[in-house]
């Protein structure tokens, strides 16, 4: 197994360029789509009403206490003009105790700032009801002391910490694009097996001392490192160099990644044991990568599929199981314990899939 | 040494090979003549164990291959078809890794890469990428790939094919010293006539799957012991000159040649008389005429009315 195993490393350093192609076009994927750099603020055109005029200042300073949104002061023309030609998604317009949305087409952001403006507003609207019954600037301060203070705190827990995490769109991207990127390093990487069987060195070896099963392990182990390497380069890559959320364990999300390679690794197995041939491999490689990328979540969180039969399919797909404990250990600070499920699935279905695909193989030999 | 007995092979519905007997002494040099699709791979891949027969049984002195192939892995080199090697590593990295799945190792297997290189005449690329090499190169480390590990019994399966004729030379004459010099046991595939009778003390001719001629070179010609050939070069083709001829009954044999017709005649007949009448009534130019004794080509055709090559 050892020679088999160091053969396909001497293979790739006299042909390293596929691995580099791969991880160059991961990097680049995963700073389009998740930004290289800190997420900023949207930004939010406001125009505030004449009857706000005198408190401009504070309620920009309320407005831009919210975490995602950041509200410029523009007038009302040049909001209108910029929503009208597409330059911007939406603009605000704030009057004393209502606001309004300045809206040409349905953007995803909206329901959050909806979401956002309707609670300041409620909140606000109650203070200055009760502030003008009472002496206003009194009250006002009595409501942020008991804000900093507070009287009773309430924290809310749900058993075994299995709260949903929160959604990330770096970290969406990082774990999608890299768990569907190594698809293709490690099927290609097995795909010398395919290649061998054609030039015939395959048969070459299986006449020598050396067991199939040293044959088989050999190139598998050689594609399961070159997979766990290139996606522990690159979380290492945007953890340190780009500042994403990964959370405080790396241990955990490399235990992740272990048992993603191992199915991944499997899979390409069962791809291996149905194909026919090269050509036929290099035609499926693609179709199987893409569609369990998509099945997985890799390109968008499940959380907004609603189709059952698309969500019962990425039950026995790798990279659902990859994805949730992946988010689970960055955004929810779960351990590899609280993603045991996750991966012992993702395990179970690399013994599946591996039973499958080299018996399917054995078969066509 | 290594006996097949009523050996079989089928795929699917279709018979490979049929009900195949052949053996080898050891230090023989056996020929497996055919044409292309004849069965010759199937064959030798049972023998080597590679494919499981669907009958039939090969023997290594006396035990079977299909129950322990590795009664026979040990002591076998295999030379496929193919070029089975990597060609993006060196020569010398290529024998190092099959040196090495063999047990070699240290000074042992570098010294034994050398001699292998020496034996194939590529001491002086060993550093050079296999991609590099010409065809007859690749040719040749594919052969030495089969003799590193100094195989008892060596299995060649079309080795010369697609090489230019210094190449082929080159390699017909290095397996004769390996038979000769080292004694070892040849089992030669091939279509190409030429090389089998420069090569193999015997000689199987298969087709269609089945072994249907068997035999020395002599032994094999002597089939058309009693028949003679004649060549015909014509200016152009003739297509009722043909015709003619078929129709003529002491003629046996009547074949399209590139430049003219073949004619397979009982020995002395005397036909020449009587063709050249043919000839000149239909205006046939005729270039040139040889009579010559049956090779085994002419009995190749004999025995299936095709060609080696068809």
């Amino acid at each position: 197994m050892k020679n088999i195993f160091l053969l396909q490393w001497k293979r790739f350093r006299r042909e390293p360029v596929l691995f580099f192609s791969i991880f160059g076009l991961t990097v680049l994927f995963v700073g389009l789509f998740g930004g290289f750099s800190q997420v900023d603020k949207v930004e939010v055109p406001t125009y505030f009403d004449p009857s706000v005029e005198g408190e401009k200042d504070v309620w920009l300073e309320r407005l831009n206490e919210a975490d995602t949104f950041e509200f410029i002061e523009k007038n009302q023309d040049s909001i209108i003009k910029d929503v009208a030609l597409g330059y911007v998604n939406y603009g605000l317009e704030v009057s004393d105790d209502n606001y309004t949305l300045i809206v040409a087409a349905e953007h995803q952001e909206l329901v959050l700032l909806d979401q956002f403006l309707k609670q300041m507003f409620t909140e606000e609207v109650r203070i200055n009801t009760i502030a003008s019954q009472i002496d206003n600037t009194e009250f006002r301060n009595d409501v942020l002391t008991a804000l900093n203070e507070p009287p009773l705190t309430v924290e809310k827990t749900t058993m075994n910490n299995e709260s949903r995490p929160s959604y990330d769109a770096r970290l969406q991207a990082l774990f999608g694009m890299t768990l569907f990127f190594a698809i293709y390093t490690v099927f290609y990487s097995l795909m010398n097996v395919a290649r061998e069987k054609r030039t015939g060195t395959w048969n070459r070896i299986i006449l020598s001392p050396v067991k199939k099963w040293q044959m088989y392990f050999g190139n598998m182990a050689y594609a399961f490192i070159i997979g766990f390497v290139q996606i522990s380069l690159i979380f290492l890559l945007f953890k340190y160099m780009f500042n994403f959320p990964l959370g405080d364990s790396m241990i955990d999300i490399l235990i992740t990644v272990l048992c993603y390679c191992f199915a991944i690794v499997a899979l390409g197995m069962l791809v291996l044991g149905l194909s026919k041939t090269v050509e036929h491999l290099s035609a499926l490689v693609p179709i199987v990568a893409v569609s369990f990328a998509m099945l997985g979540g890799a390109f968008w969180p499940l959380e907004i599929v609603s189709n059952n039969i698309l969500l019962m399919i990425s039950k026995v797909i790798p990279v659902t199981y990859g994805m949730e404990a992946l988010t689970n250990i960055a955004l929810g600070g779960q351990n590899f314990i609280d993603v045991s499920s996750s991966l012992a699935l993702l395990i179970l279905l690399g013994v599946l899939f591996m039973g499958i695909g080299i018996n399917l193989m054995e078969r066509r030999a | 040494m290594l006996e097949t007995t009523e050996l079989k092979k089928t795929f699917k519905n279709k018979v490979a090979v049929d009900n195949v007997n052949l053996y080898l002494e050891k230090g023989e040099s056996v020929g497996l003549l055919g044409p292309n699709g004849a069965g010759k791979s199937t064959t030798i891949s049972m023998i080597s164990s590679l494919i499981k027969p669907t009958s039939g049984e090969v023997l290594w002195h006396g035990k079977s291959v299909v129950k322990n192939p590795n009664i026979i892995r040990d002591v076998l080199g295999v030379v496929p078809q193919e070029i089975a090697i990597y060609e993006e590593l060196t020569a010398y990295e290529n024998l190092q890794f099959f040196g090495r799945i063999y047990g070699l190792k240290g000074k042992a297997l570098e010294q034994k890469i050398d001699e292998t290189l020496k034996i194939v005449g590529l001491e002086d690329r060993k550093k050079d990428l296999v991609k590099t090499f010409s065809g007859g190169m690749k040719r040749r480390i594919n052969i030495a790939v089969a003799l590193l590990h100094e195989p008892e019994f060596i299995i060649m399966d079309e080795p010369t094919v697609g090489i230019d004729p210094q190449s082929r030379n080159y390699i017909l004459e290095m397996v004769r010293k390996l038979n000769e010099e080292k004694g070892m046991t040849v089992l030669y595939t091939s279509h190409y006539m030429e090389e089998v009778e420069r090569l193999c003390d015997r000689i199987y001719i298969m087709d269609h799957g089945k072994i249907i001629a068997t035999g020395t070179k002599e032994e094999l010609t002597s089939i058309l012991s009693s028949e003679e050939k004649i060549v015909i070069e014509l200016d152009r083709p003739y297509p009722n000159f043909v015709e003619k001829l078929e129709q003529n009954e002491k003629i046996l044999q009547v074949s399209v040649s590139e430049k003219g017709i073949d004619l397979i005649v009982p020995k002395n007949s005397q036909l020449l008389g009587e063709i050249f009448h043919i000839a000149e009534k239909l205006d046939v130019q005729i270039v040139h005429v040889n009579v010559q004794v049956p090779t085994l080509e002419d009995v190749f055709l004999h025995l299936t009315g095709r060609n080696l090559r068809d």
